[in-house]
């Protein structure tokens, strides 16, 4: 820590402070300076840019840009801002792409929502929004959408005018004489679900991939800011279904730390439990998908029917099988009746009698490891280089998991291991889920033990102790939270302004967004048959991708 | 010849197959649906992934903007009879992304759906439920609601 507060020493800071454990937050005065410290912090190991989040301020006429690197190894981070002038001609900034690769579609996101224009970004083109926001900035606070939506038709009718303009350059732009085509991948593909490949081949083989994404961009960091304070966890809930109950902690804690409130232990442990099983029935659709591209439905089948055990637990508690909304700022929403317990036991007895036989089957099945072995590999290096996170980082030997390096609700408390595989194939990948899947059932144990022991030792009180009162109104002030989340590290950044009673803004950095960035890099001189096997290994979902 | 008609009607509602296009997360409670618990193929259903062979076209939730013209062509390459299941608060009237700037809060008035399963996401019984209405739909030689109507005839796509 002290090495990088040296590094910004030398520079022209506001402020330098620590924040959190293992954070430094500083305010670079001039933007002039970014490219200089940028390259130093590089040098001294911050090699991940985590995710650039503008801000919106209005009234200040200014646009703050805040950048969040990462150090995988040493879990140094750096949350970095700088201003810049909000008028849309004047806003724009070096970019950090060349220096720092995973910040490209990050940028990209921050230039098609914001109007930030990123000088020297290889392809800076606008991402996930639909055609007919070309030019204008949705997520600009003086954006007037009540308008834009008024004109539905005239916008659909640009939606489609240009797709197909797209698809008739495509046959003009190549030679007719040789093999080369574009297909298209999706909008719909089976194996994917909504989000476009395009890809550019000669005969079989790949000569780049084009990710066409948003195709389910529900907006939600611009949703939330219309809502209040719990409203908001509708959205942040939909982040994407499979995992829902992780991204509502990391929204929660980050509410939390805004309003001073400190939870219960057992809000804590909840969370816990609850994260775990929504982990669980998330790896288990991950797991699924995998043989399911491999053109085998059966593990998929097989892992429904445990799934379900784990959806009835979530049922008895909350009410819905999926959409919980259980988290809430101030701890958890509802009390435990401690039979629920029964309902878990079930899912968990039901997990042991059937993990073996899907381990002997699918995970040590030599076709598997024939054909997924070599495929898709990931160096550490360019995990550090991509900023990849979860599952994806550690099938490649790096030991990142935010559960351990910044341990939120009751995780320090636990047994954890980092689980690692070391080649960073497609196989690497699908045994890591399997493996993952199997610590996950140990942490629940671990949870369920522990508020067990401590209901029976009358240390909790599960009727009573689950929720704090968080004030409706909030002071103004700015969080981050880090989450481990089913496919890697969600990260919140949260304002809000003075007496706010909604979020002013909310950035949710989604780790599918880094790893569909990797499809080009991964699938270039592949074959097309390998696109399924590798969009499956990098365990995407589209909800989180696109917001 | 009456009797030999609704032999057909019979026939047609008893193999509906579906097209998986999924849209928006209501899919992985259709997916569910398809596993062992709900098992849907006892009811005679089964996804296809070509819109060419399909009686059913789901509306699994949201519909964003971008997606529209992918969801009005999959359709119309359906043959006849053809009819549309909407899945979801979303398919009605936009549900939790009703003020969303970029989700059609309306599909169903652009494509108009048979039957609507509501919930969000709705419980598989319910999602299977909503298919047996269809089937009575069918049998009664009911047409389908977006033949007779819709914004979707006036649309470019």
């Amino acid at each position: 820590m002290n090495k990088i507060r040296n590094i910004l020493e030398d520079f022209d800071c506001e402020y330098i402070e620590n924040y959190k454990r293992v954070w430094l937050k500083t305010k670079l005065s001039s933007k002039d300076d970014l490219l200089n410290v940028a390259q130093k912090l590089k040098i001294e190991g911050l090699s991940s840019l985590s995710t650039v989040s503008p801000t919106d301020f209005l009234e200040e006429n200014i646009m703050e840009i805040n950048y969040f690197f990462e150090d995988l190894d040493t879990k140094r981070n750096l949350w970095l801002k700088v201003d810049l002038p909000r008028d849309e001609k004047l806003c724009e900034i070096e970019s950090l792409t060349p220096l720092f690769p995973s910040a490209n579609w990050h940028e990209r996101e921050a230039f098609s929502m914001f109007g930030v224009r990123f000088l020297n970004h290889p392809d800076l083109r606008d991402i996930i929004k639909s055609k007919d926001f070309e030019g204008v900035y949705p997520f600009r606070l003086d954006f007037d959408w009540e308008t834009h939506e008024k004109d539905i038709v005239n916008n659909m009718n640009k939606i489609v005018s240009s797709f197909k303009k797209e698809q008739e350059e495509n046959e003009v732009d190549l030679d007719t004489d040789s093999s080369e085509t574009i297909l298209n991948w999706g909008p719909t593909h089976p194996a994917s679900g909504p989000i476009r490949l395009r890809v550019h081949c000669d005969g079989e083989d790949i000569i780049n991939i084009d990710p066409d994404i948003g195709y389910v961009w529900r907006a939600l960091e611009h949703l939330v800011t219309k809502k209040d304070f719990i409203g908001a966890i509708v959205s942040v809930e939909r982040l994407c279904f499979m995992d829902n109950i992780n991204s509502m902690v990391g929204y929660a804690m980050a509410v939390e730390e805004i309003a001073g409130v400190e939870i219960t232990p057992f809000a804590k442990w909840m969370r816990v439990l609850l994260g775990e099983v929504a982990r669980i029935s998330s790896h288990f659709m991950g797991l699924g998908g995998f043989f399911n591209n491999m053109g085998l439905h059966t593990l998929a089948m097989w892992n429904m029917d445990t799934r379900e055990f784990f959806l009835d637990f979530l049922e008895s508690y909350s009410g819905a099988r999926i959409a919980t909304a259980s988290v809430e700022p101030g701890g958890v929403r509802y009390g435990l009746d401690m039979t629920m317990f029964d309902e878990l036991q079930k899912a968990l007895d039901k997990f042991d009698t059937t993990i073996d036989e899907v381990e002997a089957i699918f995970v040590n099945n030599p076709t598997m490891k024939l054909r997924a072995n070599n495929v898709g590999v990931l160096s550490a290096d360019e995990i550090y280089k991509y900023g990849l996170s979860g599952i994806v980082a550690r099938a490649s030997g790096v030991k990142t998991d935010i559960r351990i390096d910044e341990p939120y609700a009751a995780y320090d408390e636990l047994d954890l291991k980092y689980i690692t595989q070391e080649n960073g194939s497609a196989k690497d990948r699908f045994v890591m889920i399997f493996e993952e899947l199997k610590h996950s059932v140990d942490i629940i144990k671990q949870a369920k033990a522990h508020i067990q022991k401590a209901v029976d030792n009358k240390e909790m009180d599960p009727t009573k102790d689950h929720l704090v009162k968080v004030p409706k109104k909030l002071p103004k002030g700015e969080a981050i939270s880090r989450v481990e989340w089913a496919r890697g590290e969600v990260l919140m950044h949260l304002v809000t302004q003075e007496k706010a009673t909604s979020p002013y803004r909310l950035k949710m950095r989604a780790p599918s967004f880094n790893h569909t960035m990797m499809l080009n890099h991964l699938l270039k001189g592949q074959t097309l048959s390998d696109i399924p096997l590798i969009f499956g290994s990098l365990y995407v979902c589209q909800g989180d991708l696109d917001r | 010849m009456i009797k030999i008609l609704d032999f057909f009607d019979y026939a047609k509602s008893e193999s509906l197959w579906m097209a998986h296009l999924c849209t928006g997360c209501c899919s992985l409670e259709m997916a569910a649906t398809m596993g062992p618990r709900y098992d849907w193929e006892r009811y005679g259903y089964l996804p296809t992934p070509t819109p060419r062979q399909a009686d059913v076209l789901m509306i699994t939730g949201l519909v964003s903007k971008k997606i529209l013209p992918a969801l009005l062509r999959t359709y119309a390459q359906m043959p006849e009879p053809k009819y549309i299941v909407a899945l979801g608060a979303c398919s009605f009237d936009g549900g939790p992304y009703n003020e969303s700037l970029s989700v059609i809060k309306n599909p169903t008035e652009i494509l108009p759906a048979d039957v609507f399963v509501a919930g969000c996401p709705p419980k598989p019984e319910a999602i299977i439920a909503g298919l047996e209405e269809i089937k009575k739909k069918i049998k009664a030689g009911i047409p389908s609601a977006a033949s007779q109507g819709g914004l979707w005839k006036e649309m470019e796509f």
